[in-house]
């Protein structure tokens, strides 16, 4: 009875690595796919499949899920999520010889340099915006300065 | 006819009625619209706004009202104000015109370098998303409930219905209710961010702007705008357009629409539509809540954003700013420049601030448009 109720415990142990293969926290992953770089944080894995059967593949797997876009870059299509779920990015690239596909989980350090990159854009936009204003401020004073002389002197 | 036809006759008749069906959380939502209608009217908080919100929220929370919701396949009477307005993005673009052509920017090319505190002052925003984020908002609504900071409505509305329309009603209420008390919130950070000697910082008088600089600034600014930050130039090319209407001087029946009868047609409509959006089912959430409380400490970075701007720009400047401007920063017009003016005659009584405030918080109007294009862009 004993070896029974062990085997059981080590099914139930193993059952949910079996089951939760087709999936990278939460992210949509096809079943057997060549593994390239397997961490906490990030998940590559190496198909045979085309860049457009993977991306229907994905498309049917988050149907009807909330908050996801798809991008059509010149070598990927690029998957993101804008809520809160672990996974931040998927990437497909787009090549001849097999698809690679990278999962990436959701983390601060991305958050935190966009919204750094995006603040620093602000300045770039008003600094701009400023030098635009200063060259055409000095040009149009320029040009009233000189009429102005003009008349003064003619 | 029976005694049971008779009482069946009468329950049909009174499930026509709102009495019947009653729920109690719609008496929160009355309070929550007198509670603003009070302040328009008593303490004369944003009346413009926090008035017809607060009716608009007072009236879409009795039951079976036909205001929101759709009737033979037609939007009933507000739901067609949110429709048209709101949803397609109409109104506050519209408002933009109106504010444009009230505008004068003469302080701000005088001075064109005060643009840089406009952008500092975004600080709160930035800051915020993360801190929205890290409660559970998912990253549009983060976004929409940032940019409450910028203190400038039209943006925060125009931004929220793009990316998180269940927000509008909160994130809209909580940016005026927050621009109306920009006078007690902003004093005691602009007192803790500045030194004395500071203060007293008395600015160059702003030189005279010809009428041919104001003219061509709304071209060169609505042209850079479109390059950099073309997903936010239904607002900007419209406030870029009423305010060249007023510039050119040649169309002042047109000027005189959009700055008066145009704006406040559409104000009432905006805010009409801003509060029929909080029915009770949808507004009573811990959300609304949180945005409330997130929106003072959004204002409070964004104010010492500026306020850090201009101590910074006087490290490189030979002739110093006041750093009380950098307030200013956000936008808050013409609340932020009234504050900054007052602060400095606190420790200068000959000291006017207003006119050099004014750079900063026009500034502050096109850096929280162009955050809120930025946001934009990363989500479309």
């Amino acid at each position: 009875m004993k070896k029974y109720v062990a085997l059981i415990f080590v099914l139930l142990l193993v059952f949910p690595a079996y089951a939760g293969s087709d999936d990278f926290i939460g992210a949509p992953v096809i079943v057997g796919v060549e593994t390239i770089v397997k961490t906490d944080g990030r998940f590559e894995y190496k198909t045979n499949k085309s860049h457009d059967e993977v991306l229907s593949f994905y498309k049917d797997a988050l149907k009807g899920e909330e908050h996801i876009k798809f991008r059509d870059w010149a070598k990927s299509t690029y998957i993101e999520d804008d809520a809160a779920r672990e996974w931040h990015s998927i990437t497909i690239s787009k090549g001849d010889k097999g698809v690679t596909v990278v999962i990436v989980k959701d983390n601060w350090s991305w958050i935190i340099s966009t919204l750094i990159l995006r603040y620093i854009a602000v300045f770039c936009v008003l600094l701009l915006l400023y030098l635009g204003m200063s060259i055409s401020g000095k040009i149009i004073s320029g040009s009233i300065n000189r009429a102005a002389a003009k008349k003064a002197t003619g | 006819m029976t005694p049971y036809e008779i009482l069946d006759m009468l329950r049909g008749t009174l499930s026509t009625t709102g009495i019947y069906n009653f729920q109690w959380n719609i008496v929160i939502m009355w309070a929550i619209g007198s509670l603003f209608m009070w302040l328009a009217i008593s303490k004369k908080y944003e009346p413009l706004l926090l008035l017809p919100i607060g009716f608009g929220i007072f009236i879409v929370n009795f039951p079976l009202v036909p205001l929101m919701g759709v009737t033979h396949g037609h939007d009933q009477l507000l739901r067609v104000f949110y429709h048209y307005g709101l949803e397609w993005e109409v109104i506050p673009c519209v408002i933009f015109l109106g504010l444009g052509a009230m505008t004068d920017f003469g302080p701000l090319i005088a001075n064109p370098k005060t643009l840089l505190i406009g952008a500092g002052a975004q600080l709160g925003v930035f800051v915020t998303f993360t801190g929205t984020v890290l409660v559970g908002f998912t990253l549009k609504e983060a976004a929409s409930v940032s940019i409450i900071g910028g203190a400038d409505g039209p943006t925060t509305i125009y931004l929220t219905q793009h990316l998180a329309p269940q927000l509008l009603g909160p994130n809209a209420l909580a940016a005026y209710s927050y621009m109306a008390m920009v006078p007690l919130i902003q004093p005691p950070i602009m007192r803790l961010m500045t030194k004395k000697n500071e203060r007293t910082i008395r600015m160059k008088q702003l030189r005279p702007v010809s009428k041919q600089e104001k003219m061509l600034f709304p071209l060169v600014g609505a042209a850079i705008i479109a390059l950099l930050v073309p997903s936010v130039i239904p607002l900007v090319g419209m406030f870029m357009f009423g305010n060249l209407m007023k510039e050119s001087g040649v169309v002042g029946r047109l000027t005189e629409t959009a700055q008066g009868s145009l704006m406040n047609i559409v104000t009432i409509f905006l805010g009409l539509s801003v509060g029929a959006t909080m029915h009770a089912d949808k507004f009573l959430s811990w959300k609304p809540l949180f945005i409330f409380s997130l929106g003072i400490v959004d204002f409070m970075v964004c104010t010492t954003g500026g306020l850090l701007t201009v101590r910074i720009m006087n490290w490189f400047l030979k002739e110093k700013l006041n750093p009380l401007i950098g307030a200013a920063g956000v936008s808050a017009v013409p609340m932020a420049v009234r504050v900054a003016q007052v602060e400095g005659m606190k420790y200068d009584k000959t000291n006017h601030l207003m006119m050099h405030a004014m750079g900063p918080n026009l500034a502050g109007l096109i850096g929280s448009a162009a955050a809120a294009g930025m946001f934009i862009a990363m989500f479309d």
